[in-house]
């Protein structure tokens, strides 16, 4: 294991070297100028898959417009030089400005847009940016003379607008790797996998798409400066789809959702496409053929592949890492006592049907609220309707006096929060990084401060790994901490999610069916896990089939039939109480006789 | 009101409604968008132009050979498409394998028809005159072709138990099976139709208006365009679409001149997508 990331980090450091000494080593053949141009154009199209890969694969949202931001980008610097004479230097800024301005109205108006709309709106807006430039511009939208920036007062020359060229591929590539590594990164990922999961963590999807994509846009734009700068042209056939295809087959081979993938597709792309640079039309064939190919043998890509292996996955630990003497928070401020949510003849109905008909119900911090009910008295509905997921028809939501705030992803940051009745984990990423997506709420620093890695982004990423650390030792999850949470048993995976929802230190806790399908055991450690968090003080509310656990842990029930409350009381009362026996088996001297 | 506009609208919208009917019918049940799609429409125009225009065999054989290449097109792109697919388990898989079999047949196409553009004579060579406008029989019959097309599919859809099979795999491709649905056949089948009829609008389309080789995609953007304004798994919100598409085209284009026709529609794409998502026909689609 560690030999290989040794031997891994070596070759990694070879390639850079190589890189570096790439220009001195050409500069004894024929033609030293084309071979840096050819490292110039793949470094370029780096930049730009990097670009495609934080708002595809770690996004999730498919951009058909990554040509189309990438020719904004030349245009905008092409333009600023040519009708305004500014320097080239500001002009890579101009550049990402514009892109981003344009990713940022194309989301915008896409937001609402399904998955497979989006695709498509993105497409149509390439055209149209394709089609205004070549109209609005005239000589077929084609601007020439552009320059390279100048060097104390000279202009680079190639060799030097190599090293710029990669050392803007090297900060593209940092951007991704501090983005996707930080709670922002996080965040995004969260989206990628489930809107309502990430929402209950208190992310706000639209806010966080229309920021991803943004910085997407940003790279997309400088990745055009540079091609304008070095083609010295700029023309509409620059955002072609077509001429993009190249970006997804390095994206792909590479592996889509890696950090380095991009980089390592496009390296392979290109000294392929170098090798059959003489082969004219027959090119687009062959590098359609690849792709297709690629995605039928290599689906994950090279560095995806790796990953999924023996060697490239991370294993458990040999034994529970230490955390003595941290603290484990899990609740912010508790009063044990007080009410959190209040709820007043709550009323949601779906066209005829009276899924939830005038609940009140009082939730109390430090206590334990069960919710029982048969299938179908309204559980899951009240619980989505007191965490906004579904709009009320009538009725009132409170919290802590205070009106509920109206959207889920601000119900989560007022300090509820919410496990499905579905387990809704990140399977893709680590243990440790489900609890660390969970603590989002919790982070301060800004992407500014992720991306240039300033102290308090240290600070606050030492604390929360300690707190993760300490969280997962708490349900015994601390040795797979590194492990994908994909290969947990369902039992843990369950107490995960419990963790990461806790990880935020919310108010109110709402459990969806937590119990269902888990060993004895695992029963044990959930009782153990809801005990130890209702004495932090959190305010715990329980909906659960499994009446014998629920009785167990409950302080008070509420039973449900029907979309109305038949009875509120202790866990002894209810289990008495013949109108709950009734609702679960009908009339109480029937269900004697036949023996319960 | 500009009649001749009103024409071209017509034809080019019947047309687009075809693309958008062959859309429809390998989404509903594969759920997959066909980038590749035009590019039947291509091999039509080209199988044309090589037998009725380059050989002058006559217009019957020349349809007659189409058919049966275009079967064979549809074979080939539903092992080029739904293998990949199938294999790679990435949510954005379809799209990359669509676009990549899309830019593989288009560079096809581009070698072996290098600066030519694909046009053929029409089967019946004759204009009418309307006022100051003209409409020819090859636009007459596009129109009317189109719209058999379309109707019968519609029908074929509601009344005949093949048609439900189609439908009940759209919805749930798991129950599907379970129902005893050959599902596979009918992906085939879907991909088989599609590219017979994608062609056959190529074949209509191409002795009016001549066409590049390379230019499948945009085909393939305007049929999807219609889908969408449509709505995605109707057969007569791929007619009304097209219609939409086609007349906004030229009617925006006659009045305001080039750039506005493409503009319009986008424009118009843009409103439906916020106003009535589904399109006008259809239902909300779930995403990937």
């Amino acid at each position: 294991m560690k030999s290989t990331n040794i031997a891994l980090r070596g070759l990694g450091f070879i390639a850079i070297a190589l890189v570096i000494i790439f220009p001195f080593w050409v500069t004894s053949t024929a033609n030293p100028e084309s071979y840096l141009n050819v490292m110039i154009t793949a470094g370029t199209s780096a930049v730009l898959t990097l670009s495609l890969n934080i708002c595809m694969g770690y996004g999730g949202l498919l951009s058909l417009a990554h040509t189309g931001m990438q020719m904004m980008g030349g245009y905008a610097i092409g333009l600023a030089m040519l009708n305004y004479d500014i320097d080239p230097w500001i002009g890579i800024f101009i550049a990402a400005a514009a892109s981003t301005l344009f990713s940022i109205l194309m989301i915008t108006i896409s937001l609402r847009a399904t998955y497979l709309y989006f695709g498509m709106i993105t497409l149509a807006a390439n055209l149209i940016a394709m089609e205004s430039f070549r109209t609005a511009l005239g000589n077929d939208g084609m601007i020439t003379e552009l320059y390279r920036p100048a060097w104390h007062g000279e202009d680079l020359t190639t060799r030097q607008f190599y090293f710029l060229t990669i050392g803007i591929l090297a900060i593209a590539y940092l951007i991704q790797r501090n983005t996707i590594l930080s709670g922002f990164g996080r965040a995004t990922m969260a989206l990628r996998e489930s809107t309502d999961t990430a929402s209950a963590l208190g992310v706000s999807p639209n806010a966080q798409r229309v920021k991803i994509f943004a910085i997407a846009g940003g790279l997309a734009g400088v990745a055009g400066a540079i091609l304008a700068m070095q083609g010295s042209f700029m023309s509409p056939e620059i955002g072609d789809m077509g001429g993009g295809l190249i970006f997804f087959v390095g994206l792909f081979l590479g592996g889509v959702g890696t950090l380095i993938g991009p980089v390592a597709g496009v390296a392979l792309i290109a000294a392929i496409d170098f090798e059959i640079r003489f082969s004219g039309a027959y090119r687009t064939l062959i590098l359609g053929a690849l792709l297709l190919l690629c995605m039928m043998v290599l689906p994950r890509g090279i560095v995806g592949t790796y990953r999924a292996s023996r060697a490239g996955s991370p294993r458990e630990l040999e034994e529970e890492p230490d955390t003595t003497g941290e603290e484990i928070i899990t609740v912010s401020n508790p009063v044990v006592g007080a009410t959190a949510i209040e709820a007043i003849d709550v009323v949601k109905h779906f066209g005829g049907i009276k899924a939830v008909d005038g609940v009140s119900i009082s939730i109390k911090s430090g206590r334990v609220h069960g919710i029982i009910g048969p299938n179908g008295s309204g559980k899951s509905t009240l619980v989505s309707c007191l965490t906004r997921y579904h709009q009320l028809t009538s009725g009132e939501v409170k919290l802590f006096d205070a009106q509920m705030p109206a959207t889920p992803f601000k119900v989560a940051r007022a300090g509820v929060t919410r496990v499905f009745q579905i387990p809704h984990l990140f399977e893709r990423v680590s243990v440790r990084d489900n609890v660390l997506t969970g603590m989002y709420l919790q982070e301060k620093y800004t992407w500014i401060e992720a991306v240039l890695r300033l102290p308090r982004y240290f600070i606050t990423t030492r604390a929360e790994e300690k707190q993760a650390a300490a969280l997962l030792h708490l349900v015994g999850l601390g040795k797979k901490s590194e492990i994908a949470a994909a290969n947990l048993s369902h039992g843990q995976k369950r107490l995960l999610e419990i963790v990461r929802a806790v990880s935020a230190r919310p108010k109110v806790l709402i459990l969806d069916e937590p119990a269902t399908g888990l060993t004895q055991g695992e029963l044990d450690a959930l009782h153990n896990l809801i005990l130890f968090l209702k004495n932090q003080g959190l305010a715990v509310v329980l909906i659960e089939h499994n009446v014998e656990f629920l009785m167990g842990l409950a302080d008070v029930v509420t039973v449900l039939e029907s979309g109305k409350v038949i009875a509120e009381e202790s866990p002894e009362a209810v289990r008495n109480d013949p109108r709950v026996i009734e609702a679960y088996l009908g009339r109480s001297d029937i269900s004697e006789l036949m023996g319960e | 009101m500009n009649l001749q506009a009103l024409f071209d609208g017509l034809f080019s919208g019947a047309i687009y409604g075809l693309v958008a009917l062959t859309l429809t019918i390998t989404y509903q049940p594969t759920r997959i968008m066909n980038f590749a799609q035009g590019e039947t429409f291509v091999l039509g125009a080209a199988v044309g132009f090589e037998i009725i225009g380059v050989r002058k065999w006559p217009w019957p054989v020349g349809l007659a050979i189409m058919l049966v290449i275009a079967v064979i097109m549809g074979l080939v792109m539903e092992r080029m498409v739904i293998l990949p697919v199938q294999l790679s388990g990435s949510r954005f898989a379809w799209i990359i394998a669509t676009l990549a079999a899309a830019l593989i047949f288009q560079s096809i196409f581009s070698l072996r028809y290098i600066g030519d553009t694909l046009s053929f004579p029409p089967l019946i060579e004759k204009t009418f005159a309307v006022g100051s406008a003209r409409i020819s029989a090859q636009q007459i019959i596009a129109i009317v072709v189109s719209l058999l097309i379309i109707g019968i599919y519609d029908q074929f859809l509601r009344r005949t138990i093949h048609g439900r099979a189609m439908r009940a795999t759209a919805h749930n491709p798991d129950t599907a099976i379970i129902l005893g649905i050959p599902t596979k056949r009918i992906v085939v089948g879907a991909f088989v139709g599609s590219a017979v009829l994608g062609a056959l609008a190529g074949f209509l389309w191409c002795p009016e208006n001549g066409i590049n080789p390379a230019t499948g995609l945009s085909f393939t953007i305007s049929g999807f365009t219609a889908a969408v304004i449509g709505g995605v798994g109707s057969p007569r919100g791929a007619l009304f679409g097209g219609l939409i598409v086609g007349l906004l085209n030229s009617v925006a284009g006659a009045i305001f001149g080039g750039i506005a026709s493409g503009i319009a529609v986008f424009v118009a794409l843009g409103l439906i997508l916020v106003l009535k998502p589904a399109g006008l026909f259809g239902k909300p689609i779930e995403g990937h």
